[in-house]
């Protein structure tokens, strides 16, 4: 840990996050290892880092591609080719909860998807 | 990052060791007068992660930075908040305590 020399009193007490931890997404984490390949959802965090390089590292410009990361996490999307079930790796929260309020409104004016 | 907005980070950590490690983690948030305003809705730390030998994975934060960030006179030559990680092996019985001063 760093140690501030300032001369204030203050201390920098780190908070636990307010949803908790991710469980990691490895394959010695599911309960049922036969059906699941280990880094289920790093497609997904692969197509949020490529937006990021893309887009200059501009957290805004790649907010589907961090919504859809997310909902990999919380096991409501699946990658092609891929099995569901057993990457509840997130408590599922609603989207408005996570901040994605505008993105869910973008989503309802288009043709609804199949999930 | 713009405050208020939500955003997602990851790190990567790897066991480069041939026995599996279950570590912890805590973080920091520099600079110090930034962190009050920079907030976790979930990442990896506080909780025992389990890395096995040799293995590598990916740990995501989602946070945002408070919108009142934008509003404290004090940040306003703050254009960069560097939020990092130490990864502590933890031990049985030991309880981490949080860094801080007292």
């Amino acid at each position: 840990m760093s140690t501030a020399m300032n001369f204030s009193n203050k201390s920098f007490t780190p908070r636990p996050p307010d949803k908790g931890a991710f469980p990691l997404d490895h394959f010695g984490a599911v309960a049922r290892p036969s059906l699941c390949v280990a880094g289920e959802c790093s497609a997904f965090k692969e197509r949020f880092m490529e937006c990021l390089r893309h887009s200059g590292y501009e957290s805004a410009a790649c907010r589907q591609s961090a919504k859809a990361y997310l909902e990999c996490r919380m096991d409501r999307r699946v990658a092609p080719g891929q099995r569901p079930g057993c990457r509840q790796l997130m408590a599922n929260e609603p989207l408005e909860k996570l901040g994605f309020k505008d993105l869910i409104n973008e989503k309802s004016e288009e043709k609804p998807e199949k999930s | 990052v713009v405050p208020g907005e939500t955003a997602l980070a990851f790190y990567k950590a790897k066991n480069p060791t041939d026995k599996p490690i279950i570590g912890i983690s805590t973080y920091n948030v520099v600079p110090f007068e930034a962190g009050q305003y920079f907030n976790k809705i979930q990442c990896f730390c506080f909780e025992e992660q389990r890395l096995n030998p040799q293995e590598e994975v990916d740990m995501p934060v989602f946070f945002y930075i408070d919108p009142e960030f934008a509003e404290d006179p004090k940040m306003a030559k703050v254009d960069l908040i560097t939020l990092s990680y130490t990864f502590f092996e933890a031990k049985e019985g030991l309880k981490l305590p949080l860094p801080g001063y007292k």
